[in-house]
C-alpha cells in the first residue's frame, strides 16, 4: 500500500509555537519532526513501503517520487521552503495524478496529509471547494473520493480546540466523508510540542504502519512470518454483513492444488510472506532484509542458517508448480505460491480470495474440498494424468450449448431445434414457411435424386405444418419429428 | 454490490392478449436459398413475427445474457397474462435456466387472436408479479436463517419488466396505480406472514411495444418515484429488432454490464479454409472488468456497437497464444461473459476455441504503441471468464529474495520429499455429503487439515536432520504409518520393513547418516544404527494412538530393534554427544505415552532367542486377525543363520518372566513372511522391486523416486 505524504508548506505553517524551552519552533518544524518519526519507523519496520512526498501551497510539487529510500525522504524534509496560501483541492488533484500514473486505479494507497488546519482563503480554499463540489463537470470533478482505493489520514498541526474555534474541523471531516469515510483526522492532544506531535504520529503508526505478523502452519510445521503489505479488512456485503472481516494471525494450510487447476484465480490482494525470526519477547529480529547495522547482520546470518518452513514450502511449490490453499478465517481462503520477479529472485507470496463459501466456481465450495486419500480412487490418476478440476456447472451457458444455425434445414436434427424454438417463441408462421420451402424443394429435386429424398421432404413439411396449427398432438414441445420409415432396398433389415 | 438489490428478483410480465398476435410488420428473410440459384424460382411469401414472438424472443435474450453472466443469485420469474396470470416458473434455482422457460413458453403457445379481448388484461400479470415479489427466495431464506436476530438486514427488492401494448398514457398510469395499490395490499399481508416478505423497493419497467410503421400512443418517461417503494419508467418501443435492442440495453443497465469487443481475431474463412480474416466479437460482462479504464479515464472506446444503442464498448486486441504453458497470472477479477451475438460464426468460433481449454491474452491498444496486456479470456469448466490482469507497477517489486531471509542459507531442504508430500495432500471435491460415525456431517476440508496434522507429526525439514527419510528401505513403513488406519497388509509391510532393517544391521550395511557438522568420519556403524532406530521409533511412536494396528507396528519395532548392552551402558553413564534425533524425539513428546520401554532394551536378545525357539518349535499358524497376504511370492534359497541377535550375559528372573510374556504375545503377532517362507532361513527381500524395475535396487540410500 504505497503512501503519499502531502505536506502543507503555506505561510501559515511558519506560525511559531510557544514552547516553554529556549528554542522557538514553527508548526512546520513540528510537522517535520512527526514525519521524521514516521519515516524512521518505516525504514526499520516497514521497509518495503513505497512513499512519495508532495508539498503544496497554492501550487503543488512532487518533491520525492515513490521510493523506499527513506534517507532521500528525510533529506527532502529539511529542504522545504515556505510558500503562499493553502490550496488543498489542487494538491489532492496532484495526488490523484501521481498515484494513477504510478500504480493505476486498483492499488490501494494511503494519503497522509500534514496541515495546520488553515484551509486557505478565497478561490481554491477548502471552503470554496466544498461549497462548489456538487456543481462540477466531469472534467473538473472534485478529487475525492480518490479514484483508487484509499485511506486519507489528516495530521493536524493544531489541537482540537483550535480547529473547533473555526469550521476547519467540519471541513476536514467533510473531506473524509467525501472519501467514502475512508480515513481519519488526527489532532494534537494538549499543547503543541514535540512530545505531543510524537504521540499523534505514534497513533498513525499504530493504525496504519504496524507490520502484520502471523504464524504460517501446515500441520505441525510452522514458521513465523510477516505479511506485507498488511492485509486490509474486507466488507463482503455492506447490507447483510457490514462488519469488516480481518484475516487470522494463524495462516493454516489446508491442502495443495496444481497451478493448472487453480488457473489464475481472481484475488483481492497479494502479499509477500516473509519468514521472520522472533526473539523471546516476540520482537522481530530480522526479516533478512539487508541492513547496515552489524548486530542485525549477524542476527540475520544466524537466522539464515536455521531451517525455516517458508523456504522449504517455497522451494517445493516452485518445483512442483503447485499452490497451497490457506485458511484465512471462517469461510475465507487464499493461496500461497512461489513468485519470481524479473530479476529471477523468487519469493513466497500469498493472495487473498474473496471471502465466501465458494470464491472460485471452478473449485466448488471450499468446505467440500477434502484429501485425495478419502476418495475411492485417486482423482489425479495413478500416473498423475488427470484432475478433478475444473468442476462443471450444472447448466451450460448459452455459448456452450449447441449453436443453432437457423433456417438452413440441413437435417432433421436442425429441423427439430428450429421447431422447438419456433414453438417457444410462438413463431408458428416460420414453421409454415419452412414447410412451404421444403415442399418447393421437393418439386425442384433433380432426376438423379434418391426417391427417398422426396418422401422425407414431404414428410418433414407435413409434420411442420401440423405443428404450426398449434394442435396439441403435433405441437408438443418435447415431440420430435422422426424420419419417415421407408424401405427402398427391398430388405427391411439392411436399412436404418 | 449488495446481494439483495433490485436485480436479485426480476419478474417478466408479458402480455398474451389477442392483440399481441398481430404482426410486428417487420419481414423476416427466410427463403435464403433462392438467392444462390439461377433459375427463376418464385420466392415464398415473406413472413413476419407477431408482437408476442418479438416480446418473448427479446425477454429470452435478456434472460440468456443474465443467466450467462449471473448463473446464481439473480432470479427471474416469468408471467404471461391474458384472461388470467400464468406463472411459468418459481424462484428456485432449478427453475432458473433458459430450457425450463422455453419449454414453459411452448406450452403456453402464441396468443389466440380469436379470444375475447374483454376478458384479457395485462393487469392479471402485474398483480401476480407483485405477489411473487413477496415470495421469499431460497437465497433470502438462507441469509435470514444465517443472520438469526439480524434477519431484517436481508432486503426484499425487485424489478417488474412488463411488455405490453398500451392504449394511452393514461392507460399506463392506470397500470402503475394498480401496481402501487397491489404492493400496498400485499405488504400488509406479508407483514403477518413468515413465508412472505414485504417489498421494500420495486422498480417497474413498462415497455409499450407496437407494430413497425404505427404511431406510438404512449410516450417515453424516465424513471420516476411514485412512492417510497415504487419507481416506474416507461419505454415506448417499436417491435421487431428494436424491442430486442431495448431489452439488450436494459439488461446491461439492470445488471451493471459493460461491453468489450475483441478485435483482430484470426479466423479461417468458411469458403476458403486456407485463408484467414480478422473478426471482431462483442462480449458483455460485469462492468468491474473495466475498472482500470473507468477510473483512469484512459478509455479507448470504439464506435457505438450497434444501431440505436448508445452503449460504449472497449476494444481489446486478441494476442494469439504462443504456447499452452501454465502460468499463474496476477488477476484482480474474473467475470463471466456472454457473447452479444451468440449464434454468429465469429462468436461461436471464439467461444469454442476458449471452451477447448485455450486462454487468450488481450492487449490494450495504446496510442504510444507500447504493448499492455490487460485482460485474459479463459474457460473454467465450460464457463468463460474475462480475467482482469494487473498491468500497473507492482508495489511488491524488488522484494528481498527468499534466499536472503530466515532459513535462506540452508541448502539441504527436503524439497523433493515435500513435493511428494504436497501431491499426497492435494485436494479434491467431495460433492456428496458424508457423515461421521456419530451421524454428524463430515466437512471434507477438516479431513484435509486432519491429514496434514497426521502427516507432519514427524517431518524433518532438512536432509541432514534425518536418516530414515534418506533410506529407500524405510519408505514402505514411512508412507503408511501416517495413515489414519492401517490394513493388515500395511502392518505386514511395516513389519517387513523393520525385519529388513534388522537384516541390514546384521550385515553391517552402511547408513546414509549425515556427516554435516561432525569431524572425521562421523559416528561408528553401531552408533549409526542406534540413531536410525531411535528416529524410526520417534516416527512410529508419533502415530501409535491412531489405531491398535499402529501399536502393533511399534511393538514389532521395539521387539526387533537391538541395542548392544554395552552401548546401553554407555548411554546410561551419560554421553556428552547429544544427537540430532533427540531433538526430533522432543518434537513428538506429546505422543509419547510410555517411557518405560528403555528398561526392556536388555531383554531384547533373550526375547529374540525366545522367538527363534518358538519359530522352530511350532509351526506358526496365522492368527485370525492377521491373515496371510494374498500376494505372497515364492522366495529364493538361503543358507545362513537367522538374522537374530543372541543375548549376552546371564539371564535374570525378570528376563525369564518377560520372555514368557513375550512368547505369549508373539503368538498374536504375524510372523515375518520372509522367515515363514524362507529356504534355509534365507529370504530374498524386495523381489517385487526387481520385477518392477527390471534392475537391482539399492536397499539403502535413497533411490530415485518416480
Amino acid at each position: 500500500m504505497p503512501t503519499v505524504v502531502v505536506m502543507d508548506v503555506s505561510l501559515s505553517m511558519t506560525r511559531p509555537v510557544s514552547v516553554e524551552g529556549s528554542e522557538e519552533y514553527q508548526r512546520k518544524h513540528l510537522a517535520a519532526h512527526g514525519l521524521t518519526m514516521l519515516f524512521e519507523h518505516m525504514a526499520t519496520n516497514y521497509k518495503l513501503e513505497f512513499t512519495a512526498l508532495v508539498v503544496f501551497s497554492s501550487l503543488w510539487e512532487l518533491m520525492v517520487p515513490f521510493t523506499r529510500d527513506y534517507n532521500t525522504l528525510q533529506e527532502a524534509l529539511s529542504n522545504m521552503d515556505d510558500y503562499d496560501k493553502t490550496c488543498l483541492e489542487s494538491a489532492l488533484v496532484g495526488v490523484c495524478n501521481i498515484v494513477q500514473q504510478e500504480w493505476g486505479g486498483a492499488i490501494p494507497c494511503q494519503v497522509v496529509l500534514v496541515t495546520d488546519g488553515c484551509l486557505g482563503i478565497g478561490r481554491g480554499s477548502l471552503r470554496h471547494s466544498l461549497a462548489t463540489h456538487t456543481q462540477r463537470s466531469e472534467s473538473n470533478r472534485f478529487p475525492l473520493p480518490f479514484p483508487f482505493p484509499s485511506k486519507l489520514y489528516i495530521m493536524c498541526m493544531a489541537n482540537l480546540e483550535e480547529l473547533q474555534s473555526t469550521d476547519s474541523l467540519d471541513c476536514l471531516e467533510r473531506l473524509i466523508d467525501l472519501n467514502n469515510g475512508e480515513g481519519q483526522i488526527f489532532t494534537i492532544d494538549g499543547p503543541l510540542c514535540l512530545k505531543n506531535v510524537q504521540s499523534m504520529f505514534g497513533k498513525l503508526i499504530d493504525l496504519a504502519y504496524t507490520p502484520f505478523h502471523a504464524v504460517l502452519k501446515c500441520g505441525h510445521l510452522t514458521a513465523d512470518v510477516q505479511v506485507f503489505p498488511r492485509p486490509e479488512p474486507f466488507v463482503v456485503d455492506e447490507e447483510i454483513d457490514p462488519i469488516p472481516k480481518v484475516i487470522n494471525t494463524d495462516l493454516e494450510i489446508v491442502g495443495f492444488i496444481d497451478i493448472a487447476d487453480i488457473s489464475s484465480p481472481p484475488v483481492l490482494s497479494r502479499h509477500l510472506v516473509l519468514p521472520i525470526a522472533l526473539n523471546k519477547e516476540g520482537d522481530e529480529v530480522g526479516t533478512g532484509i539487508t541492513d547496515d547495522n552489524e548486530d542485525e547482520n549477524s542476527a540475520n546470518q544466524i537466522a539464515g542458517k536455521i531451517p525455516n518452513f517458508c523456504v522449504l514450502l517455497h522451494g517445493s511449490l516452485k518445483v512442483e508448480g503447485m499452490v497451497a490453499i490457506v485458511q484465512l478465517g471462517p469461510e475465507w481462503h487464499g493461496m500461497l505460491y512461489s513468485q519470481a520477479d524479473s530479476k529471477k529472485k523468487s519469493n513466497l507470496m500469498m493472495s487473498l480470495f474473496e471471502p465466501g463459501p465458494e470464491p472460485l466456481p471452478w473449485l466448488g465450495k471450499m468446505a467440500q474440498l477434502g484429501p485425495i486419500s478419502d476418495a475411492k480412487e485417486n482423482p489425479y490418476g495413478e500416473d498423475d494424468n488427470k484432475s478433478p478440476f475444473p468442476l462443471q456447472p450444472k447448466n451450460k451457458r448459452s455459448y456452450a450449448q449447441n449453436v443453432t444455425v437457423w433456417i438452413k434445414p440441413s437435417g432433421l436434427q436442425e429441423l427439430n431445434r428450429l421447431r422447438k424454438a419456433a414453438l417457444a417463441f410462438g413463431f408458428l408462421d416460420l414453421l409454415k414457411g419452412v414447410a412451404d420451402m421444403l415442399e418447393r424443394e421437393c418439386t425442384l429435386l433433380p432426376d438423379t435424386a434418391h426417391p427417398d429424398a422426396a418422401f422425407q421432404l414431404t414428410h418433414a413439411a407435413q409434420q411442420l405444418k401440423l405443428a404450426s396449427t398449434g394442435t396439441s398432438e403435433y405441437a408438443g414441445y418435447e415431440h420430435n419429428i422422426t424420419p419417415l420409415h421407408t424401405d427402398f432396398s427391398g430388405s427391411s433389415t439392411e436399412r436404418m | 454490490m449488495k446481494i439483495f438489490s433490485e436485480s436479485h428478483k426480476t419478474v417478466f410480465v408479458v402480455d398474451h392478449c389477442p392483440y399481441m398476435a398481430e404482426s410486428c410488420r417487420q419481414h423476416v428473410e427466410f427463403d435464403m436459398l433462392v438467392k444462390n440459384r439461377t433459375q427463376g424460382i418464385i420466392p415464398l411469401a415473406p413472413i413476419s413475427k407477431s408482437l408476442w414472438t418479438c416480446s418473448v424472443e427479446s425477454s429470452m435474450e435478456y434472460c440468456r445474457i443474465m443467466y450467462d453472466i449471473f448463473p446464481f443469485k439473480k432470479l427471474v420469474n416469468f408471467i404471461v397474462s391474458d384472461s388470467g396470470a400464468h406463472v411459468l416458473n418459481s424462484w428456485t434455482q432449478e427453475d432458473q435456466n433458459l430450457q425450463e422457460l422455453m419449454a414453459a413458453l411452448a406450452a403456453v403457445g402464441p396468443p389466440n387472436p380469436r379470444a375475447d379481448p374483454e376478458c384479457c388484461s395485462i393487469l392479471h400479470g402485474l398483480v401476480a408479479a407483485v405477489e411473487t415479489l413477496c415470495k421469499i427466495t431460497e437465497y433470502q431464506h438462507e441469509a435470514r436463517t444465517l443472520l438469526m436476530e439480524n434477519a431484517e438486514r436481508v432486503g426484499n427488492r425487485g424489478r417488474i419488466i412488463c411488455i405490453t401494448n398500451a392504449k394511452s398514457d393514461s392507460h399506463v398510469r392506470m397500470l402503475e396505480d394498480c401496481v402501487q395499490e397491489t404492493i400496498h395490499e400485499h405488504n400488509k399481508l406479508a407483514a403477518n406472514s413468515d413465508h412472505l416478505m414485504q417489498i421494500q423497493k420495486c422498480e417497474l419497467v413498462l415497455i409499450h411495444t407496437y407494430a413497425v410503421g404505427e404511431d406510438s400512443l404512449v410516450s417515453d418517461r424516465p424513471k420516476k418515484e411514485l412512492s417510497p417503494v415504487l419507481t416506474s419508467e416507461v419505454h415506448s418501443v417499436r417491435a421487431g429488432r428494436h424491442l430486442a435492442t431495448k431489452l439488450n440495453i436494459l439488461v446491461q443497465q439492470h445488471f451493471d454490464l459493460a461491453s468489450t469487443t475483441i478485435t483482430n481475431i484470426p479466423m479461417k474463412e468458411e469458403q476458403h479454409a486456407n485463408t484467414s480474416a480478422n473478426y471482431d466479437v462483442e462480449l458483455l460482462h460485469h462492468k468491474d472488468a473495466h475498472v482500470d479504464f473507468l477510473k483512469s479515464g484512459d478509455t479507448h472506446i470504439g464506435g457505438s456497437s450497434r444501431e440505436g444503442s448508445f452503449k460504449e464498448t472497449i476494444t481489446l486486441k486478441w494476442c494469439t497464444p504462443r504456447t499452452n504453458n501454465i502460468e499463474l497470472h496476477y488477476c484482480t477479477g474474473a467475470y463471466r461473459i456472454s457473447p452479444v451475438d451468440v449464434n454468429s460464426r465469429p462468436s461461436s468460433c471464439l467461444t469454442n476455441f476458449l471452451l477447448n481449454g485455450r486462454s487468450v491474452l488481450l492487449e490494450q491498444p495504446r496510442k504510444s504503441g507500447s504493448k499492455v496486456i490487460s485482460h485474459m479470456l479463459s474457460s473454467h469448466g465450460g464457463e468463460i471468464f474475462l480475467h482482469v490482469l494487473s498491468s500497473s507497477r507492482s508495489i511488491l517489486e524488488d522484494p528481498p529474495s527468499i534466499s536472503e531471509g530466515c532459513g535462506g542459507r540452508v541448502t539441504d531442504y527436503r524439497i523433493t520429499d515435500f513435493g511428494e508430500f504436497m501431491r499426497e495432500n492435494r485436494l479434491t471435491p467431495f460433492l456428496d455429503p458424508r457423515y461421521k460415525i456419530d451421524g454428524t456431517l463430515e466437512i471434507p476440508l477438516e479431513r484435509a487439515k486432519d491429514q496434514l496434522e497426521k502427516h507432519t507429526r514427524y517431518w524433518p525439514m532438512i536432509i541432514s536432520q534425518t536418516t530414515i527419510f534418506n533410506m529407500q528401505a524405510v519408505v514402505p513403513l514411512a508412507s503408511v504409518i501416517v495413515k489414519e488406519s492401517l490394513t493388515e497388509e500395511d502392518v505386514l509391510n511395516c513389519q517387513k520393513t523393520i525385519y529388513n532393517l534388522v537384516d541390514m544391521e546384521r550385515k553391517n550395511d552402511p547408513l546414509p547418516i549425515s556427516t554435516v557438522g561432525t569431524r572425521g568420519k562421523g559416528p561408528k556403524r553401531d552408533e549409526q544404527y542406534r540413531i536410525m532406530w531411535n528416529e524410526l521409533e520417534t516416527l512410529v511412536r508419533a502415530h501409535i494412538n491412531n489405531s491398535e494396528k499402529h501399536q502393533r507396528v511399534l511393538e514389532c519395532l521395539m521387539a526387533c530393534r537391538s541395542k548392544p548392552p554395552e552401548e546401553e551402558e554407555r548411554k546410561k553413564r551419560g554421553r556428552k554427544r547429544e544427537d540430532k534425533e533427540d531433538k526430533s524425539e522432543k518434537a513428538v513428546k506429546d505422543y509419547e505415552q510410555e517411557k518405560s520401554w528403555q528398561d526392556s532394551e536388555r531383554l531384547k536378545g533373550i526375547l529374540e532367542r525366545g522367538r527363534e525357539e518358538l519359530a522352530e518349535a511350532e509351526i506358526i499358524k496365522d492368527s485370525p486377525d492377521s491373515p496371510e497376504p494374498p500376494n505372497k511370492k515364492p522366495l529364493v534359497e538361503m543358507d545362513e543363520a537367522p538374522p537374530v541377535e543372541k543375548s549376552k550375559g546371564p539371564v535374570s528372573l525378570l528376563s525369564l518372566w518377560s520372555n514368557r510374556i513375550n512368547t505369549a504375545n508373539s503368538r498374536k503377532h504375524q510372523e515375518f513372511a520372509g522367515r515363514l517362507n524362507s529356504v534355509n532361513n534365507r529370504a530374498e527381500l524386495y523381489q517385487h522391486l526387481k520385477e518392477e524395475n527390471g534392475m537391482e535396487t539399492t536397499e539403502n540410500g535413497k533411490g530415485s523416486r518416480q
